[in-house]
Parts: structure tokens; sequence; C-alpha cells
């Protein structure tokens, strides 16, 4: 079920991606897509419990597996620095382009 | 050696932040970092057995560094030399040569990662990197095309994390080697991934755009090493997996025949080179044993081609042929063009026969098409007219830049010498006969103009999808 619900996740940021005509909303559907597959890693990680993974005086089994959750932080930090990086690319974009549509941008600048 | 690998790697990071402490000595810094490397691939060149570094314990977190490596760190070295030294006159800020370094590092680091996850960082490095450099002229249009190669190599790498992780819950590990065994749906995604980052087959059609509207130095740039990086795990996991490496094979023949078809009818200059690299990494993937080599040499001569092109005065091969191009830049299009049509002499003939001598029976004939393809793109740089032309302007840096490209090519040919026996000589110099003739008799007076409509940003999207499906096809039978 977790599963099916992570999996929709992503086709929908990637079918937002596609069809959306807006650039700004294409970059919120490709953010939808990345929260999709972080929360797929996290899934991954609790296949083996959900205990957080420290060491102490509690039962020494049902950790979660903290591999790809260290994965998932380095994904998460990269995926918002694109992010990021992106939308200062569209608010240049967007001075002479206000309304941001792909298709119309696509044909200006098109050799 | 370890303690060499580790120190290798950091550098370029490391000076790349700390240049803005030094900020007349950019350019500087940068050639040293290169220099550096092309130490770095001499002696794992000398290394007896590849150098293996694990990072953490028991998650497949490795480096491998091996021949194959060596040949395309000295491609990244020497692109980034000619790159600086093209640069060298041209007044760029500290920002720019900040990004280069960069670049170099990470790209360094993708040809010793041995695991999916340093993988994933290093290309991710590589696209904010290339984005950057893109975007670095601040017009509409160049943050246009950066935003557009952002778009496709992130959403690529979305679906190349999710086939890591299907790995990782089915193996307990980010290696390479883990895809054995893993579910075919991982494969596909993380192929996808390496494929749409490599420019290769219709996954590949964001190149052309992105590496011909670019500035000179970053195209020569992308399409002499950062594709590469791409192309590089590609690879290495053929080599690894013996079930992988039909499929790169097949990709390989498909990618050679579908850049050089574009290549054959452009009437642009940079958009015929930007297609023939995607037909040349399909010489690459053709034969994963020999690909370092053939990658070497196609650096070297893309980088090259790339920077003489940029100093011509048109970009449409009609208006060039009206208006003759000065000698010497003619020749050094000619030496360029004949290295990569595999003519003797140069090594692009060496790494040519080296290919052609370890592709499978069903791929001969492809491959064979796709070097005759070559030869008929390229016929159009050699019968260019030329003579005297006063008013042309040659960057200061342009000549050490294309010098140190051809020397490279010349050099490079010693490393595989056995390959001059009369057959070997006769094959290539018959393809290049019959391209030539081709060209004059047909394909000089077409004009055909292929459409561009696959490469609109969303199909390049939508032709992820039907990627993963035509990977899951191949990978289940």
């Amino acid at each position: 079920m977790l599963h099916a619900c992570v999996y929709a996740t992503i086709l929908l940021g990637f079918f937002g991606i596609i069809f959306k005509e807006n650039l700004v909303m294409k970059i919120i559907a490709m953010d939808v897509m990345s929260t999709g597959v972080i929360a797929l890693f996290v899934l991954v990680a609790a296949r083996t419990g959900v205990r957080t993974p420290i060491v102490g005086i509690l039962p020494r089994d049902g950790y979660a597996d903290p591999v790809p959750q260290a994965v998932i932080l380095t994904a998460i930090v990269i995926g918002f620095s694109i992010q990021a990086l992106m939308l200062v690319g569209v608010m240049k974009l967007a001075r002479d382009n206000p309304t941001l549509e792909t298709r119309a941008i696509e044909k200006e600048y098109r050799p | 050696m370890t303690l060499w690998t580790i120190v290798w790697l950091a550098l370029p990071l490391f000076v790349g932040f700390s240049i803005y402490l030094l900020p007349g000595a950019g350019r500087v810094l940068t050639l040293a970092v290169t220099l550096v490397s092309v130490a770095y691939a001499t002696l794992l060149f000398r290394q007896p057995a590849p150098v293996e570094l694990r990072l953490l314990d028991s998650f497949g977190v490795t480096l491998l560094a091996d021949d194959l490596s060596a040949f395309f760190i000295l491609t990244n070295a020497l692109v980034t030399a000619a790159v600086v030294l093209y640069c060298w006159h041209s007044g760029r800020t500290t920002f720019f040569y900040t990004q280069v370094i960069i670049l170099h590092g990470s790209v360094n680091a993708v040809f010793v990662c041995a695991d999916l996850i340093s993988l994933y960082v290093a290309l991710e490095v590589i696209g904010i990197a290339t984005f950057l450099l893109i975007a670095y002229p601040r017009s509409d249009r160049s943050l246009w095309v950066a935003l557009r190669y952002l778009f496709v190599s992130n959403t690529a790498m979305l679906f190349y994390l999710v086939g890591a992780a299907l790995v990782y819950q089915t193996n307990q590990s980010f290696a390479f080697v883990a895809l054995q065994g893993a579910p075919v749906e991982a494969l596909a995604l993380i192929l996808l991934g390496m494929l749409t980052k490599g420019g290769i087959f219709i996954s590949g059609l964001w190149l052309p755009l992105t590496h011909s509207e670019s500035e000179t130095p970053v195209s020569a740039l992308m399409s002499g090493v950062v594709i590469k990086a791409g192309v590089f795990p590609l690879v290495r996991c053929a080599l690894l997996l013996e079930e992988l490496d039909p499929i790169v094979r097949i990709f390989g023949a498909c990618t050679a025949l579908l850049g050089v078809a574009y290549a054959v009818f452009e009437k642009d200059t940079k958009r015929m080179l930007a297609f023939h690299t995607v037909s040349q990494m399909g010489f690459v993937l053709a034969a994963p044993e020999v690909g370092g080599f053939y990658a070497l040499t196609h650096g070297l001569v893309k980088a090259a081609l790339f920077l003489t092109v940029g100093i011509l005065p048109s970009r449409s091969f009609k208006e060039l042929h009206d208006r003759p191009i000065p000698t010497p830049i003619w020749v050094a299009l000619v030496v360029a063009s004949f290295s990569i049509s595999g003519f003797p002499l140069l090594s692009g003939f060496g790494a040519k026969v080296l290919t052609m001598k370890n592709l499978l029976p069903w791929q001969g004939i492809a491959m064979n098409i796709a070097a005759f393809g070559t030869a008929i793109s390229f016929a159009k740089f050699i019968f260019l007219p030329h003579g005297p032309a006063p008013n042309l302007a040659i960057k200061r840096g342009f000549w050490p830049a294309v010098l140190l490209l051809l020397l490279g090519l010349v050099v490079a040919n010693v490393a595989y010498y056995d390959a001059y026996t009369l057959a070997n000589i006769a094959k290539p110099l018959a393809i290049i006969a019959l391209g030539w003739l081709a060209y004059g008799g047909i394909f000089r007076r077409v004009t055909l103009k292929l459409p561009q409509v696959l490469e609109n940003f969303e199909h390049l999207i939508g032709v992820m999808g039907l990627m993963v499906m035509v990977l899951l096809g191949i990978a289940l039978t």
C-alpha cells in the first residue's frame, strides 16, 4: 500500500513535468517527484524495523537501516540546491518572459 | 597509491574553492590541477593491478582505478588544459575557472567510482557545474539552454535514484557488481539515468542543442569530457557484468547510426559536431573492452574541432562555402577530420581498428555504416574552400590549445602501432574514399531538413518514460 502511494507520487511528479505548461509548475512537479524518491528510500530503510538506529539500552532488533537514510540525506541536499539554482534561473528568465510558458520560451530561443 | 588517489581526487575541489583567495591565479591553478591529473593518469598506466579503495565497510561504496580509468582521466586532463589555454587571454572571471576546476574534479571522480551512490553525487555535481558554465554569459538564451539541461539531467537522475534504492533493497549494497541479480526494473531505471547522462540514442537528443548553443570553450569541454561521465559507468558496468554487455552493445550500435544519420544532413557546423558526438559515444559503447582508447581520441578530436569551428566567421556550411577560410585553420580542421574518419598516422585510426576488431559479428555492418557516415559528414570540413583571409581575428589562446590537442592525437598514435598492417590500412582508406565520393555525388546537393520535433523539451522528458519501457523489454528478454 505504502509502496503504491510512493510510486504514485513519483509518477504524478513525472507527468507534471511533462504536462504543466508553466516553468515554475514544472519545477514544483520535479520537487514532487523527488519527494516520492525520498519517501521510497525511507520505506526501504524501514524494511528491517522503524526504531531509530542508536546503540543504547533498548533492545537490539527492529532498527531501521541507517544506510539508505544517510544516502538520501545527501540526495535531499543536492536536490534542494538544484531546485534553488533553477528558481534563480527562472527568476532571471521571467524578466523578459513574464508568462514563463515553456513552449513560447522554447520557440523564442530556438536557432 | 591509495594516498595519491585521495590527494588527486580532493585537490580540484580544494583548489576550486580556494581560488577566491587568490583571484589572479585562477587560470594558473586550473592548469596546474590538470597537470596533476596527467601525472596521476601516467602513474595509473604503470600500475600492474587495479587500485581498489573501500570507503565504508560493507555497503559497496568503493573506488576502482585501472587502465580504463586512466584513459578517461587523461582525456579529461588534456581537454581541460586545452580549454584553459584557449581562455587564457579572454579575461574570464574567477567564477569561470572555479566552475571549470570543480567540473574537472567531479568528472575525475566519476572515472574512478565503482558504486551507484558516489556516481550519483559526482554526476549531480557535474550537472550543477555545467549549468553554471552554460549560463556564464547570463543571456536569456543561455539561461534557457542551461535550465533545459539541468531539468533533463535531474529528472534522469531521479529515476536513477529509484533504481539505486531497489538495488539496495535486494542486495544491501550499492556497488556496481550488486546489479547482478537485481530486479529488472531497477536495472532499467539505472540504465535510463546513465543513457540520458551519456547522450545515448534517443535519450541523448537533449545534447545537440545544449552542445551547439553554448560558448565555444564550454562546448569543447562538454563534448570532450563531460559527456563521457555518462558513458564511463556504462562501459564499466558492461565490463563487470556479463548480462549487461549485450544491452550496452545494442545501444552502442543504435546510437552510432542515429547520430551519424542526423550529422550527415546537418547544415550547421556546431550542430553537426554535436550530433556526431552522439554517434561517437556509440563507438565507445560498441566495444567496451577498448572504449577507453576510443574515448581519449574522441575527446581530443572533438575539443579541437569545437575550438576551431568557434573562430570561423559563420556557423552555416553554406556561407562557409562562399568565403574562403584561412589556410592554417583549414589545416587544423583537416587534421582533426582525418583523425576522426580513421585516417592512418593519427590516433583515430588505431582507435577505430581496435574497436572494429572487438565487435561482435552482428555489430559489424552497423558500425561500418556509421564509419562511412562519419567520412561523409567530415568531408564537409575537408572540402571547404581555403586561402588567404586577412580580416579574421584569431584569439591569442587558440593555437596553443589546438596544437596541444592535435599533438596529443599524433602521440597517442603510438599506443597501438600493431594496427599498421596492410589490410587494416586499406579498409579505412576505402571507407573514406567512398564517403568522399558519396559526399561529392549526393550529399553535397541534397538539402534535407530532418525534423527537430524530438528535441522539444516535453518530448525529451516524455522519451524517458518510453525508454524505461524499452529497457524493461530488453532486460526481460
